[in-house]
């Protein structure tokens, strides 16, 4: 009886594995095995030879993937920092019982339901260095002073973390409000009880009860923000002075714009390896400070 | 037993809407499907092939929209090309990609189609980028040249004729903006974002000085030339931040005509196709001011234009390569040009359009163009091209975006690279 019902499950299973295989175990091998030649779309006379970790070995020595690493890291560093600490205030604040919490809720997930492309669109707008919406409320009518803030690879690099913020802050706070709830009410009545104010509730109950949710929306948010393309893709191509070349951008170009498909697959394939490294390094984190919670 | 049921219903259904298809197929005509961008007057495309369409009703042609930009167009026709795919039978290439298309193996030699006697028809510079090794690969729908723009109506007023110096343009334009005393008022603007456009409006600057980036016949790479480096500090020291505002690094061709036909800027750098929109009363605030000529150059030097402009090519691969070539021929022909001169207001390429009285009356300005056409240069013929053109980016974003910059130090690392592409290419077996 056991045997056949484990025929069944296996037979449920398949159609699931059947896809995960399809959709994301194959192009993962197929970037792998790209990688590991030398292809190039515009030039098929060369062939495709096999050329072991030269792609590999290459771009080790290439500064302009050197840099966008180092972008690429200012930007992670940056964009999950404050859209942890955005999304904490959020959370705790649509979690208090209100008017209109409900209607504050959805619209606090806006940002985040629109898709990357359009709210992208809509910061180069409010960025636009003549009329730009952020110019005026800083400078008004003194146009003189107005800052063209795409063109200065300072301030360009900066407005694409300040996009990714506004974007993402809210999908951090959803993952904390989760963490929120499951905190039983009880506790902050007993602490009330006890005399402790609102800042030693939190700082006794609260933030030791949310943070298996926080590192989840840090896992998350890290995992996410390593692979940004859409919002430098259409802010500034990359630009000014490769500024905003994020180090998946920089594979794209390769790959799609330059026909480099093996280069631009070893480029591709170091991004998932580092993500999967930061990956499986949180999870552990995750998984051990889960069970001290329930301890 | 129920699910059995609903599944051979629903069987049933697929083979008969199938089979449904199948008997109407014969009869329709052969699907011709054309990869193109949206253009900026789709409507005059439609009529085109609406005129196709009832001269040739064995044809039917599908029209297949993809990104406006050329880079991400590229990327598109490119894949598709590569990946053999025989579902798209005519595409639109840019004016850089066909020794790319052609060493590939992409588009149709079309030599046997295209006559020479019939490419003496077309303006020259098209047909010699449309030619790869001795063979032709596309026909050449409309022409681009880098065009200067400038505002008539301020010249006139403070007695100025068109610069045809770099110096002149800035010394014109300073006084002209002291005599305005206009807030937001500069003296020029361009594309300097780091992306196709910054290439063909850095070239220009540095043929203008006299210089090159490739030499073209030993494919020597001359970034580190003095020639190359002056013009370079030129664009970095007297335009950028100075003629014009600094956010044009970050500018492709809308956002700059948006500020010329805002009356922001009095001199202008871009496509024929400017004219129209700078000309239009409802998007312009200049229209009926603006003049147009050729790009200014360095003392001693000529002006030179980017070639530009789009062509039809022929999917190597396609099933109806003869239905597709009389869609070509077709849109390519005095009269389609003509249509497309008028009501589009795009360059033709045939050199009898320029001549036609009708267009001559109705678009007198295609003639004050025709100085700058005579003055085009190609971008590097490459089949490496977009790899050199995204190195070229890097190089010219770098050297005009970072004020005191060791502009040679750089275009030795670039040289560098791009002299590596160039190594790839000649690996080739011949």
């Amino acid at each position: 009886m056991i045997r056949k019902d484990q025929h069944l499950y296996l037979a449920l299973l398949l159609p699931a594995i059947i896809v995960l295989l399809l959709f994301i175990a194959a192009p993962i091998i197929n970037s792998f095995f790209l990688s590991f030649h030398r292809i190039i779309i515009g030039l098929p006379q060369l062939k495709t030879p096999f050329v072991a970790l030269d792609n590999y070995l290459q771009l080790l020595k290439d500064p302009i993937a050197r840099h966008s690493f180092f972008i690429t890291i200012i930007f992670v560093a940056l964009t999950t920092f404050f859209e942890l600490l955005i999304g904490l205030f959020l959370a705790l604040l649509i979690h208090h019982r209100f008017p209109g919490r409900g209607a504050l809720r959805a619209c606090v997930l806006i940002p985040w339901a629109i898709p990357t492309v359009v709210s992208a669109q809509m910061w180069r707008y409010l960025f636009n260095d003549a009329y730009g919406v952020i110019n005026y409320m800083i400078f008004g009518a003194n146009t003189n002073s107005y800052i063209p803030w795409l063109a200065l690879p300072t301030t360009a690099l900066s407005s694409i973390i300040v996009a990714d913020i506004w974007k993402t802050s809210s999908f951090a706070a959803l993952l904390i409000l989760a963490g929120l709830q499951v905190i039983p009410e009880e506790l902050y009545q007993a602490a009330k009880v006890d005399g402790a104010i609102v800042w030693q509730r939190f700082r006794h109950i609260t933030w030791p009860l949310i943070r298996p949710a926080l590192l989840i929306a840090l896992l998350f948010r890290t995992i996410d923000a390593f692979r940004v393309f859409d919002l430098a893709f259409v802010m500034t191509q990359g630009g000014p002075a490769d500024a905003t070349n994020v180090l998946q951008l920089y594979g794209y170009k390769k790959m799609f714009v330059e026909g480099w498909m093996g280069y631009g697959s070893a480029v591709s394939v170091c991004i998932f390896i580092i993500v999967l490294v930061i990956a499986v390094a949180y999870v552990k984190m995750v998984g051990r400070r889960l069970l001290e919670a329930n301890v | 037993m129920k699910t059995i049921k609903i599944m051979t219903i629903f069987l049933g259904i697929v083979v008969l809407s199938c089979t449904n298809v199948k008997s109407t197929w014969a009869e329709k005509p052969t699907n011709i499907v054309f990869l193109t961008w949206k253009p900026n007057q789709p409507e005059v495309w439609d009529t085109v092939i609406e005129n196709f369409h009832q001269k040739n009703p064995d044809i039917h042609i599908k029209v297949q929209v993809g990104p406006h930009s050329s880079t991400q167009y590229h990327a598109i026709v490119a894949q598709r090309l590569k990946n053999m795919d025989k579902s798209v039978d005519v595409f639109f290439m840019d004016v850089i990609w066909p020794p790319e298309f052609a060493n590939a193996g992409w588009a149709l030699d079309l030599s046997s189609k295209f006559s020479v006697e019939e490419q003496n028809k077309f303006l020259s510079g098209p047909i010699t980028a449309n030619t790869y090794q001795g063979k032709i690969y596309g026909v050449p729908c409309y022409l681009g040249a880098g065009l200067f723009y400038y505002r008539e109506d301020l010249l006139k007023k403070y007695h100025f004729k068109p610069p045809t110096l770099w110096k002149e343009m800035l010394k014109q334009g300073e006084v002209i903006l002291k005599g305005e005393n206009e807030q937001g008022l500069h003296i020029y603007s361009g594309q300097f974002k780091q992306y196709e456009g910054l290439v063909c409006n850095m070239m220009e600057f540095i043929w203008s000085n006299g210089g090159a980036v490739i030499e073209q016949k030993t494919g020597k790479v001359l970034l580190n030339d003095p020639t190359v480096v002056k013009s370079l500090e030129f664009v970095r020291d007297k335009i950028i931040a100075r003629a014009a505002p600094r956010g044009v690094i970050n500018y492709e061709e809308p956002e700059s005509l948006d500020l010329f036909i805002q009356g922001k800027t009095i001199f202008h750098r871009n496509w024929p196709y400017a004219w129209a929109v700078a000309n239009d009363q409802k998007k312009s605030k200049i229209a009926g001011k603006v003049g147009v000529g050729i790009i200014p150059a360095f003392q001693g030097h000529n002006s030179a234009s980017t070639l530009g402009g789009w062509q039809f090519g022929i999917n190597n691969y396609s099933m109806h390569a003869q239905k597709a070539w009389r869609f070509v021929q077709f849109m390519t022909s005095h009269e389609t040009q003509k249509i497309l001169a008028l009501d589009a207001g795009l360059a033709p390429t045939r050199r009898s359009v320029y001549q036609d009285p009708e267009v001559q009356e109705k678009r007198p300005h295609l003639n004050a163009f025709l100085p700058a056409f005579k003055n085009t240069r190609p971008r590097p013929l490459s089949p490496v091209y977009p790899m050199i053109s995204q190195e070229l980016q890097r190089f010219f974003s770098h050297a005009i975006t970072e004020s005191g910059s060791d502009i040679s130090e750089m275009a030795a690392a670039s040289s560098a690279r791009i002299e590596k592409f160039f190594a790839l290419g000649a690996m080739i077996p011949k």
